[in-house]
């Protein structure tokens, strides 16, 4: 019985030994090769002292020992935890010390990285994955000893409703939070994604989002359910999308997953024209709502394929979808976020508590088994996101609080309307504007400051900022630009920083954001990305 | 070309303007540069050269490094 996300590799190796699982630049591991590494993992993780419910992270590019990593860790009965290597060192000592990480699996190249990371005053006692010694000393096991290791069998305890994975996203109090998933709801969602879009043994699906972006899991679980083929895409093919389209074409991708800013960029600048992508049967997207006019080209640019959103935040999964029928050419309005996915209730409630009239915009909560098992440890985060009925006496539904806000058209489909809260999407990411303010606010020079998003003319946002100083401090804004660059990761740093007398206030005396960010928006500047 | 392209990617994509960006080091899969900046490379190229840089050309091969960026607008002419 198929009950824990390795059991799909598993299954995979069992049915099809030499079926390619995970290909990567031109190298590729077959689903008998798979499971074998993962398993030999998993027994040098054991027998390093790794326990069921124990966090360990995964410090790795894209690539096929990141691959074997996560399926190792899992198979060890402990649960992944991605470590943006692009990300501050800071920021990753933050996610170790509080997931409490005492084992990280690595590759050489990431050698240099790690041992910025082991400087950090962390609690990693063993890492798995480079050769030679580090400083501060640590336990070191080679791939070559992983190779060489028996391997282990399951830990018969391991349940479905024990932890998987946890994805680090940004958080509002200034550090980031982890989002826990268990097995039981990581496969909920990777069987229904696996359903709805009737994923076959000759898929060839892309993985182009980061281990850390929990676009990542559909990838590499519903593929594995399918027994497909996951194809990675390079970190360097994501930043070329002329590259990217000759890596569809050369690949034979058969569904690609990325958010709308990379879609939009292959559009744009892939060379489309120049191609055959005619083996793409599926385009899912997801993250941030893609402008209607790229989604409609790129439509055209690819008849053969068919075109879904994919709506949910981390969270929850996938809770909503909406396989796009042919856009009308005279209208640019925004695509609705969708239908939800099978097993997926929703409930559209106003400030009260309340479902809302029909037609009104409100927030939207889900019940699904897709859900999160809860923050890492962070129970007062819980208790605000969860939201609990009792039922059939002293039963408990238990909804999660997207903070998003939606409305309900009269066909049944679900509109986007915003947040209820101060998240943006930038670019894709998820981010936090308190979280950039309270980095600002943490220069010894800064008084107060207000963070907002600006919208960009591909239709994604980025994070501008104002500061005031304190009296007789003087500071560049590269200074503070480079000072927020030890904290926060690269697309929540504000592209442009002012710095200025005074703020401007609301008539109730607060910081008045949304005028800032009406400024920032008509002022006709060519903005330098970070 | 070379020297401007690394003084601008330095101070004005990475905010670092003592950054020593070498002719080899990868800048894309390092991490230097990601979509955005990649196309504000781009642009800055075509602005400096008065040249056209058509997408077909915007590949791996071409912008890895310092040195194949040059190597590129080499071939150009």
């Amino acid at each position: 019985m198929l009950y824990l996300l390795p059991h799909a590799v598993d299954r995979a190796a069992m049915r099809a030994p030499d079926r390619e699982a995970i290909r990567y630049a031109g190298a590729s591991l077959t689903y008998a090769a798979l499971a074998e590494r993962a398993d030999r993992l998993a027994g040098v993780l054991r027998a390093q002292g790794v326990r069921r419910g124990d966090r360990v992270g995964i410090h790795a590019g894209k690539g096929l020992a990141a691959a074997v990593a996560l399926y190792g860790i899992m198979k060890a009965g402990a649960a992944y935890v991605p470590l943006d290597p692009s990300s501050p060192p800071a920021r990753q000592a933050f996610i170790v010390r509080d997931c409490g990480i005492r084992h990280v699996v690595t590759e050489p190249s990431r050698a240099a990285a790690l041992r910025l990371l082991l400087a950090e005053n962390v609690p990693i006692e063993c890492v798995v994955g480079i050769d030679g010694e580090v400083t501060p000393a640590v336990r070191v096991v080679t791939w070559r000893d992983v190779d060489a290791h028996p391997g282990v069998a399951h830990d018969p305890d391991l349940v479905e409703m024990d932890l998987a994975y946890v994805l680090y996203t940004s958080g509002s109090t200034g550090t980031p939070k982890g989002v826990a998933h268990s097995h039981r709801s990581a496969l909920a969602f990777a069987r229904v994604a696996a359903d709805t879009y009737g994923f076959r043994g000759d898929d060839r699906l892309s993985n182009h989002a980061p281990l850390h972006f929990d676009l990542s899991t559909m990838d590499y679980f519903s593929s594995a359910l399918a027994t497909a083929t996951t194809v990675i895409i390079p970190d360097a093919h994501t930043r070329m999308p002329a590259s990217y389209a000759a890596l569809i074409e050369a690949e034979r991708l058969t569904v690609l997953y990325a958010v709308p800013l990379a879609l939009t960029h292959l559009l744009l600048h892939g060379a489309l024209d120049k191609r055959d992508l005619s083996s793409v049967r599926w385009v899912l997207f997801g993250g941030e709502p893609f402008p209607t006019r790229h989604l409609r080209a790129l439509m055209a640019a690819l008849p053969g394929a068919r075109f879904s959103n994919v709506y949910g935040p981390t969270e929850v999964n996938g809770v909503t979808y909406w396989v796009v029928p042919s856009l009308p050419e005279d209208d640019d309005a925004p695509i609705p976020i969708g239908q939800p996915y099978a097993n997926v209730e929703t409930r559209i409630v106003g400030d009260d508590g309340e479902p809302v009239a029909d037609g009104n915009s409100g927030e939207l909560l889900v019940r699904t088994p897709t859900m999160m098992r809860g923050y890492w440890a962070r129970p007062d985060l819980d208790e605000r996101v969860f939201w609990k009925r009792t039922v059939l006496g002293h039963f408990e539904d238990v909804y999660l609080r997207t903070g998003d806000l939606v409305r309900r058209r009269d066909d049944g489909l679900l509109e986007f309307h915003g947040r209820k809260d101060r998240q943006v999407k930038a670019r894709g990411h998820r981010v936090e504007l308190d979280e950039v303010e309270v980095a600002l606010g943490s220069h010894e020079a800064v008084e107060s400051a207000a963070a907002y998003g600006v919208p960009d003319e591909d239709g994604s946002l980025h994070i501008e900022a104002t500061v005031t100083l304190r009296d007789g401090q003087r500071v560049t804004a590269e200074a503070l630009r480079a000072h927020v660059a030890t904290s926060l990761p690269r697309y929540a740093i504000p592209v442009r920083l002012d710095i200025v007398a005074a703020m401007p206030r609301t008539s109730t005396g607060k910081i008045d954001r949304r005028a800032l960010a009406l400024n920032a928006k008509g002022r006709a500047v060519t903005v330098e990305p970070t | 070309m070379k020297e401007r392209l690394a003084r601008y990617i330095a101070s004005d994509i990475l905010n670092e303007s003592d950054r020593v960006i070498g002719d080899d080091e990868d800048l894309l899969a390092s991490g230097l540069l990601d979509s955005l900046s990649v196309m504000s490379v781009i642009h800055f190229i075509e602005q400096e050269l008065g040249i056209d840089v058509p997408a077909e050309d915007v590949t791996i091969e071409n912008f890895v490094s310092l040195r194949a960026i040059d190597a590129y607008l080499g071939r150009r002419g």
